[in-house]
């Protein structure tokens, strides 16, 4: 199964509308701009929560400003790098790089992107086997989903088999 | 991903529902906060549970939509 099914149709109308128009103007024309779609859902088996490891994979830009480098935010053609966060990290030691939502509501209360202590809640109460060690987080900003596929999926992936995940917790910002 | 089970939560039903994902329940939270409202424990434990809870049915499933909102 393809991630994106119509990969090459989309990457020559991405390179020739979107992409073309922000390298020669400087402006970000979302007008021009192909949202991704595909035909078939995907498929898969249950698990029983009660005996897995969920990990959390965040878009919310979260990372460690005291041992990490901050996602490039600012950048229009966007960051496809992950950070990794151990999730027993103080919630005060976490930043935010992403411009591309309003931080007010989790600068007031992390959960609401990053819900480590209501999924911590639900490993003490049974409902959830254990956490992985580490949360993976990415910039949700990312324009060029040939690059989402090529660099940071397979870069999440990676990280999901060393973690030893069986599950896992997808929160776009 | 790798086989293993994945499930999401999102406040934009209409970018997502198109992409096909497995598992997704949709919320009316809107961007910034996905899980819920700061501060609210309840609901952000109501979004938390009803998205988990899709991985215990093989999927693909149908869309879940919660009435959560901000």
């Amino acid at each position: 199964m393809e991630i994106l099914e119509n990969r090459d149709a989309w990457t020559t109308n991405f390179r020739a509308g979107w992409l073309a128009t922000a390298e020669a103007t400087g402006k970000l024309d979302w007008k021009r701009y192909q949202r991704p779609a595909n035909a078939q859902p995907v498929s898969g088996k249950a698990v029983d929560l009660r005996a897995s490891r969920l990990v959390l994979i965040s878009s919310a830009g979260a990372y460690l400003p005291a041992s990490q480098e901050p996602f490039d935010a600012p950048n229009p053609y966007g960051d496809y790098t992950i950070r990794l966060i151990p999730v027993c990290t103080p919630i005060s030691a976490i930043a935010y790089a992403h411009d591309h939502y309003d931080h007010a509501a989790v600068d007031a209360d992390p959960d609401v992107l990053v819900p480590v202590r209501r999924l911590d809640e639900m490993v003490s109460a049974g409902e959830i086997g254990a956490l992985a060690d580490d949360f993976i987080s990415f910039g949700g900003y990312q324009p060029d989903l040939g690059q989402v596929i090529d660099v940071t999926i397979p870069a999440i992936v990676r990280e999901v088999k060393v973690l030893g995940a069986d599950a896992a917790l997808l929160v776009p910002a | 991903m790798l086989g293993i089970a994945t499930t999401l939560t999102s406040w934009n039903a209409d970018r997502t529902i198109p992409i096909k994902p497995p598992r997704a329940t949709y919320t009316k939270l809107g961007r910034g906060s996905t899980i819920g409202r700061p501060n609210d424990i309840a609901q952000q434990r109501r979004v938390l549970e009803a998205t988990l809870a899709l991985l215990g049915r093989d999927a693909p499933l149908d869309p879940v939509f919660l009435d959560e909102k901000v």
